[in-house]
């Protein structure tokens, strides 16, 4: 038994300290990056870009970037972002809502895409069968009234 | 140039509060998850569930990987993984389904922070990924 146990505090404080600068490595970068993008008001200009994008899912231009973030690096960076965000623009709780549902089914598909790609999935389905599934369940989500509802 | 050197530090400041901040929440859910990864709910739930995975093509110790992974995440699943022989299509299937519901304690505690309703997303994940694992495995079974 206490040989499980040390397994058991082994895993706990080696997973703790690799979490830790696994964060923060790409946390703190991420965090410059958006400072920078927000002072020269390029995220503005790329959402608007993205506007029509977006609004094939019911967002706002406000919600691309975090969404993006999340889709291409995970959902721990997505919701650092979204905190970031909702200081000076908040999000609306419909889009807070429709980022949910597609960061929720599909984020962080570098990462993920290059590890079960490694293990032998297909890569095509891991990757773009996944954003495609969350952009269509986005979509019918945007037109349900329990998301248009949320507007109001 | 005082802009971008502002921006740098304050960027550096926001990426160690917000680090710390998501760590705060992490960290004790991701010590739980430890605890319960080798405690005996786990070869409890896998017994429950395996009868089940012949519905997504998949053979029963397939459950092993599926409910590692909606515990810790997509490494567990992986290293879950490397002690069964599955084909690829299995792999494949495997992968969207837990890709689509993994790491729901930690995730969960994450979407709170934000405002969001966890239990709501944790169903609303496990009801899709049990949809697109049919439909992957069923696709998986035509094109083999």
């Amino acid at each position: 038994m206490s040989a499980t146990f040390d397994v058991i505090i082994n895993e706990m404080v080696n997973g703790a300290i690799t979490t830790i600068f696994n964060l923060l490595k790409v946390l703190i970068p991420l965090m410059i990056i958006v400072e920078i993008l927000m002072v020269y008001k390029i995220i503005e200009k790329v959402a608007t870009k993205l506007e029509g994008f977006g609004k094939i899912m019911g967002m706002s231009k406000n919600a691309v970037f975090p969404l993006l973030v999340a889709v291409f690096m995970g959902v721990t960076y997505g919701a650092g972002t979204i905190i970031e965000i909702n200081k000076r623009t908040p999000l609306s709780r419909k889009d807070m809502a429709l980022v949910a549902v597609f960061m929720y089914l599909c984020h962080g598909i570098i990462e993920t895409g290059f590890l079960f790609y490694v293990a032998g999935a297909n890569v095509l389905v891991v990757t773009l069968g996944r954003l495609f599934f969350a952009l269509i369940v986005t979509m019918i989500a945007a037109r349900l009234p329990y998301f248009k509802n949320m507007e109001n | 140039m005082n802009i971008f050197i502002t921006a740098l530090k304050d960027g550096t400041i926001k990426g160690l509060k917000t680090g710390l901040m998501l760590l705060k929440i992490m960290l004790p859910v991701y010590f739980v998850v430890v605890i319960i990864k080798y405690s005996p709910i786990m070869p409890w739930l896998q017994n429950f569930f395996e009868p089940g995975m012949g519905l997504f093509r998949l053979p029963g110790n397939a459950i092993v990987p599926i409910i590692t992974g909606v515990f810790t995440d997509e490494y567990g699943v992986i290293a879950a993984m490397r002690s069964f022989d599955f084909s690829m299509a299995q792999i494949t299937t495997i992968a969207m389904i837990t890709l689509t519901v993994h790491s729901l304690p930690v995730e969960s505690a994450i979407s709170k922070k934000i405002g969001l309703p966890p239990v709501k997303i944790a169903l609303f994940r496990i009801a899709l990924a049990i949809f697109i694992g049919l439909l992957v495995g069923w696709l998986g079974g035509i094109f083999k």
